[in-house]
């Protein structure tokens, strides 16, 4: 029984999970609480990519992969298209956000004041190496504000609607489940706005910023001006039975709105996702306002930047191709053997005489 | 009267894996598929707990199909040891309580990644193909929303020339596998890669073939008795490659597609790619029991 010998597929396979899963040890509620914990912008991340805002099934994905990032979106994307719907919340405004920063570049003060919150982009990126020599690192506690800034405030774009320098952004009266969806649709161009941005708020952040950033090099038509970028929590407002409208909690959120001139005009390009990823949502908006009228096939094609961006599937593409390919190998192999015995057998062949 | 008594006890996840609308999505969309043979049905294409590009098109459709009596068979490359077969063939068993065969002739539903079995497929059976990319003009405009008009319009012109341009440079028609072929007279589709020895196993088939590519979200199928016929010039005869003389080194099947195993030295052995064949072959030498069905080809020549 030469073949029966060759059968080894199904213990390979579950050996080899269990030596990826022995270098990691054993999978503890305090490892888990611990990710969650100490890796709130990672989290952050994992739960926008996955679109499911969950801190403790994130972190248990990530400590179940690894921290395999594709890998742990992946787990989560799975585990979210299984559960039931039961409601469909309100939508969130821009002006009803509990922001903890907000940053405009595009002017030095604006309606509600610039604030700075939590970032390190005025750090100094200097290792603490101290603590790897067993001196724990305690941050300076931070001294509160003698004036808190306002909890919610207007979007800028908001100001510029009024003063004419931006087209009005038009009401969309569409709620509860007729809002399209993409995880429940298919994709398909051109893209409906609820899609579009749907698909930028999972997109991987390192295929946005990719993609974004040439953009933003010249490969776009828009050079783009930060408006504002904020960092903020959004009251999860749901129908009680009964008919009352409650918030259900809060899931941070951070949106980036990019504008530049077009024509007497600005022209706006918006993103937003689940938790805390400036990167993302800068790079996103970059995409989106470079979308419209972008030729076909250019990197700011809407149809190029949201297919190229998804990250289960292009992660996923990527590493099939670790399948065995060797029936299509062979049948590529089997045309190019025939077509160079005929160019061989052409050339013996004597050039007839004239 | 409680709850309780009309309801189902919770459970972590639903039979065969999908939820109840993303099985009826499937289902709808098989029909439409069915109903226009070869033209390609976007579907939502929920997520499963396999990467994207290892077959979660096919396992959507046979998550759909599948209940408890259906006897399920998984290739990939043609063999059911593989290792991916392996891992599709042991969730689907789970999800669903399926029994599992590597037998062609005993399985009810087959999903298979680049070949169809060389034992021919009855009218009771149902093939699913694992699709990477469903769309035959991708080589000629990667833009899906145009590619999408162009087949609308059956504006096929640059396929053909493509196949042109290959006879004039290279001498003969270069495609391997997925060879572009029309359905029913009027869609273009790429019979996902399996290789050109497979594609006339499709044309008037008695068996449905259900093609599903996952990734790309797009379901297209090829109804039992359905013309399917690669685009070749009326001068310019289709051709299978070049395995109708070969033999098997390990079974002695002969007159099959085979794998090509490099050897030390410049040469090359060959094995049946259809590894159950192989089994049966070597089971039949043996003295033991075993039965080989019809197969599409006999002797290296399709039957006609």
């Amino acid at each position: 029984m030469a073949y029966v010998a060759t059968r080894g597929g199904e213990r390979a396979i579950e050996q080899s999970q269990r030596l990826f899963r022995a270098e990691m040890g054993a999978i503890t509620p305090e490892r888990v609480a611990e990710i969650r914990s100490a890796m709130p912008y990672l989290i952050d991340r994992v739960m926008g990519e996955a679109s499911l805002y969950d801190e403790d099934l994130a972190a248990l994905a990530l400590a179940q992969t690894g921290g395999e990032l594709y890998e742990a979106i992946l787990l989560l994307r799975a585990w979210r298209t299984t559960q039931p719907r039961l409601t469909v919340a309100d939508p969130v405004t821009q002006d009803s956000l509990f922001t903890h920063r907000r940053i405009s570049a595009a002017f030095k003060d604006i309606p509600g004041g610039q604030v700075l919150g939590p970032t390190l982009d005025y750090a100094h990126r200097i290792l603490a190496t101290d603590v790897l020599s067993g001196q724990t690192y305690h941050p300076d506690p931070v001294d509160p504000a003698p004036q808190p800034s306002p909890a919610r405030q207007p979007s800028v774009a908001a100001w510029q609607a009024e003063n004419g320098l931006l087209a009005k952004s038009l009401p969309d009266a569409t709620t509860g489940n007729d809002i399209p969806d993409i995880t429940r649709e298919p994709l398909l161009f051109p893209a409906k706005r609820a899609h579009t941005l749907q698909s930028l708020a999972r997109a991987e952040t390192g295929g946005v910023l990719a993609l974004g950033y040439a953009a933003q090099r010249g490969y776009g038509q828009a050079h783009p001006t930060v408006n504002e970028l904020r960092l903020a929590e959004a009251d999860v407002v749901v129908q009680h039975p009964r008919g009352t409208r409650f918030s259900a909690g809060r899931v941070k959120v951070s949106q980036a709105e990019v504008v530049s001139k077009q024509g007497s005009e600005l022209g706006l390009g918006f993103a937003a996702t689940l938790g805390w990823n400036e990167v993302k949502v800068i790079a996103a908006a970059t995409l989106d306002l470079n979308a419209a009228g972008a030729p076909k096939g250019s990197a700011t094609e809407e149809e190029f930047f949201l297919y190229h961006t998804e990250g289960v599937e292009s992660s996923g593409f990527c590493i099939h191709f670790k399948l065995p390919h060797y029936v299509t190998f062979q049948s590529s192999l089997d045309a190019m053997r025939d077509a160079k015995a005929k160019r061989a057998a052409k050339d013996k062949q004597p050039e007839p005489a004239e | 009267m409680s709850l309780k008594s009309l309801t189902r006890d919770w459970e972590p996840m639903s039979y065969g894996f999908l939820d109840g609308s993303a099985k009826r999505e499937i289902r709808r969309k098989m029909l439409k598929a069915i109903a226009v043979p070869g033209c390609q049905m976007p579907y939502a294409s929920r997520e499963v707990p396999m990467a994207r590009g290892w077959g979660t098109g096919g396992l959507q459709i046979s998550c759909t199909l599948i209940n408890p009596a259906m006897r399920i068979k998984v290739i990939d490359q043609g063999a059911d040891d593989s290792v991916n077969a392996a891992s599709i063939r042991s969730f689907l068993a789970r999800v669903s309580g399926a029994p599992t065969t590597m037998d062609t002739l005993q399985a009810d539903l087959i999903q298979s990644r680049h070949r169809i079995p060389e034992e021919m497929l009855r009218a009771d059976q149902i093939l699913v193909l694992q699709v990477p990319n469903p769309e035959p003009l991708r080589s000629v405009q990667p833009n899906m929303s145009i590619a999408r008009q162009m087949h609308a319009d059956a504006d096929y012109g640059r396929m053909w020339l493509q196949l042109y341009e290959q006879i004039v440079r290279s001498g003969r028609v270069m495609q391997g596998a997925s060879y572009p072929s029309l359905v029913n007279g009027r869609y273009l589709m790429t019979p996902s890669p399996i290789p050109r020895w497979d594609v006339p196993k499709l044309h008037m088939a008695q068996h449905l073939t259900i093609l599903s590519a996952g990734r790309e979200k797009r379901l297209y199928a090829v109804p039992p008795f359905t013309r399917v016929e690669p685009l070749v010039f009326d001068d310019v005869p289709y051709r299978v490659e070049d395995h109708g003389h070969l033999t098997c080194q390990r079974s002695g099947a002969k007159g099959y597609f085979m794998n090509e195993i490099p050897q030390a030295g410049g040469t090359s052995t060959f094995e049946v790619s259809d590894s159950e064949l192989g089994v049966k072959t070597i089971r039949m030498a043996e003295g033991e029991s075993a039965r080989i069905g019809q197969t599409w080809y006999k002797d290296g020549e399709l039957v006609q």
